[in-house]
């Protein structure tokens, strides 16, 4: 299974904090955290992509974005906004 | 409104005021826009080579901007520009208020005060220049700037806090709750013994395109509220907190640790700040975004909160609520408030100063004695790299600024185009004038390893365009609802001012603003050898072993300047000046 944390505007549209879903690609990944937290569609995610609002850092550090990068058993995904100003 | 092509210089001495009109040359708008662009260009015109930031002669400028009093939501703002007595160098302020479209309406393109009073005074700028005045305000000494607004319900007013007249070298400059904070501008009115500001005018000044500017409005302001600026309106800066302690970017107790852990990063998060008595929103005059959150009646930004929080090595949210509220009410910049406190409480637990000030106390009473400089807040009140040099012992190893101004909340061994971008920045340590964090968050930029040819271009690219946006004037918070800003600046520009420029013609005059900074700082002193991070960045690694290599980091700023096209130590000779068309803005006289 791959942890999904979400923060920030991907939590807020979400309605959650985190999941687990089956280990796979990028894409296959996010269609299931679209599956399991409806919300983040199409605003933070869209077919299995995030939108330009939303980062995906790998174990908190590689920020990925590539559909085809291949998760792990037990890889950590960070959702935060793309937005860090402040 | 467009633009005047005047300015009113206000020349203080002894118990008088002179007020007059200057015209400005009709091409320095194309030059320099206006905002941080013009206010560079107004403080190398006005302020003696060398001046002490504190003497009379120093001018403080409040630039204003093409898009001011236009209908283009997020334009009601103002910079502050001044030689900073904290850094010596250059430092300009933004901040939104309804004071920033009142002194547009003096009929003016900035307002330049130079000279002293003999009293504590308020000055009260008029369209009509006869009607300008002064007016004693010894009974508002050690006012809070919205009690200085209060005593003058109705008018427009900027004001200093006590910090400002007791001249501490963070002092901010208050307009309607929001503060010109960054490099002691308060100070610089309170040595001239200037408690406020009011100003009170009719002029407009005529938009070029009034019925493109409508439409433009329109549109804007529906880009606004999407969702791009969502997390803005929704949840506000404060909501960074969390996602940064997750990503090892939030620094804590000085910089020894990026992380504070998951619970105790949920307390200071929107959801717990807001536990503590009510989340409110709100917005800056004339925005359509609204990024403005108060908790508990406080209004509270990411900065804010890092500085007085997780830096200090306070948790508790409301103990941070409490400090943001003496900050704002005794005029201080937050973020070297909490930067020069935490630096004084490592000191302490190293035992190098006897004094009572542990990580986690209550801040309050500490940035009371600041402001009022008493006891050891007056060392504090001199910023930490000043207070660093006074305690010695190897200290200065762990002052966490740069040329003086006090990091922001990002740390550079984690994010290590900030670490160039912050090395470089012409005001000091800076997450407002370069945004190259925005760069290490991206997909394929590896924030841990910076690169000599990869990096420097992105720190270029994120320092011009917040150039471009503090001269125009437009709030960062928009720029993920504008495509092309340098087209779209070069549009809105036309419209408002028809200032017809390229987008690359545009980008030129960006490039000649920062140019004009960066000579401002080398007259005044600048070499590279101020381009650099605190030793703690250099040479003690974070526990997963980050570090930003000292070698690098020198390769990387030589490697900024000649990406700038300047010499690789930062020199600009004639060929670079005549390049950036800089030679004629040079030679003005006051």
């Amino acid at each position: 299974m791959v942890e999904v944390e979400l923060y920030g505007l991907p939590r807020l549209y979400a309605g959650g904090e985190r999941c687990q879903v089956p280990a796979g690609t990028l894409r296959e990944v996010l269609l299931a955290v679209e599956a399991r937290f409806p919300g983040l569609a199409p605003a933070m995610l869209q077919g299995g992509a995030v939108t330009e609002l939303v980062r995906v850092a790998l174990d908190g550090r590689e920020m990925i974005e590539s559909a085809d990068y291949p998760l792990g058993e037990g890889a950590v995904l960070v959702l935060v906004s793309a937005q860090a100003g402040g | 409104m467009g633009i005047f092509g005047r300015i009113l210089k206000v020349r203080l001495a002894g118990d008088r005021l002179e007020c007059e009109h200057v015209p400005l040359d009709p091409e320095v708008h194309r030059a320099f826009v206006g905002g941080v662009g013009l206010g560079a260009y107004l403080l190398w015109r006005f302020a003696p080579a060398g001046v002490d930031p504190l003497a009379p002669e120093a001018p403080l400028i409040i630039a204003l901007a093409p898009l001011l009093g236009t209908p283009l939501t997020t334009t009601a703002k103002l910079a502050v520009v001044c030689k900073s007595p904290l850094t010596g160098r250059i430092s300009d302020g933004l901040s939104s208020s309804s004071f920033a479209l009142a002194a547009k309406r003096l009929g003016v393109d900035a307002i330049v005060i130079v000279g002293a009073l003999d009293r504590l005074s308020t000055v009260h700028l008029n369209e009509e220049l006869h009607r300008c005045r002064l007016e004693p305000a010894a009974a508002l000494s050690g006012a809070s700037p919205a009690e200085v607004g209060e005593a003058f319900a109705g008018a427009h007013v900027a004001a200093i806090g006590e910090a400002g007249e007791r001249r501490v070298r963070f002092a901010s400059l208050a307009n309607d709750g929001r503060h010109a904070g960054r490099g002691g501008a308060g100070a610089i009115l309170g040595a001239k013994q200037v408690k406020a500001i009011t100003v009170r005018g009719d002029a407009i000044a005529t938009v070029a395109d009034g019925e493109a500017m409508r439409e433009r409005a329109r549109d804007l302001a529906r880009r606004s509220r999407g969702a791009a600026t969502d997390k803005y309106r929704r949840l506000g800066t404060v909501s960074n907190l969390e996602t940064f302690d997750r990503l090892r970017i939030l620094p804590a107790r000085n910089f020894q640790a990026v992380s504070i852990g998951r619970k105790r990063a949920r307390k200071l998060s929107p959801e717990g700040l807001g536990a503590q008595g009510g989340h409110v929103r709100a917005g800056c005059a004339g925005c359509t975004i609204g990024c403005d959150h108060r908790f508990g009646g406080t209004r509270l930004e990411y900065e804010s909160l890092f500085a007085l929080g997780p830096l200090c090595g306070v948790e508790a949210p409301e103990l941070v609520l409490a400090a943001a509220a003496a900050c704002d009410r005794l005029g201080l910049d937050t973020i070297s408030t909490g930067g020069t406190i935490a630096f004084a409480m490592e000191c302490a637990a190293r035992g190098l100063v006897p004094w009572s000030l542990r990580f986690g106390d209550d801040l309050v009473p500490w940035i009371e004695r600041i402001a009022a400089r008493e006891g050891i807040g007056d060392r504090l009140a001199e910023g930490s790299r000043r207070l660093a040099a006074s305690i010695g012992q190897g200290s200065e190893r762990f002052a966490c600024h740069v040329k003086g101004l006090e990091l922001p909340g990002y740390e550079p061994r984690t994010m290590q185009t900030m670490a160039l971008g912050l090395a470089v920045a012409a005001r000091g340590a800076d997450h407002n004038r370069s945004g190259a964090y925005q760069a290490d968050l991206r997909p394929g930029v590896d924030r841990f390893a910076a690169d000599l040819e990869e990096t420097p271009p992105r720190v270029i690219e994120t320092e011009d365009h917040a150039a471009l946006l503090d001269s125009l004037i437009l709030c960062k918070f928009l720029r993920g609802a504008i495509a092309d800003p340098w087209v779209e600046g070069a549009e809105l520009l036309a419209m408002a001012a028809g200032i017809d420029l390229s987008g690359a013609e545009l980008r030129a005059a960006i490039r000649r603003i920062v140019g004009l900074r960066h000579l401002f700082n080398r007259r005044e002193g600048w070499t590279i050898a101020e381009d650099t991070l605190p030793e703690r960045f250099l040479s003690e690694p974070l526990e997963d072993g980050e570090v930003v290599s000292r070698e690098l980091l020198q390769g990387m700023v030589a490697g900024y300047y000649r990406a700038r096209g300047y010499g690789a130590d930062g020199a600009l000779g004639g060929a670079q000046l005549e390049r950036l068309q800089l030679g004629r803005w040079l030679e003005m006289e006051p």
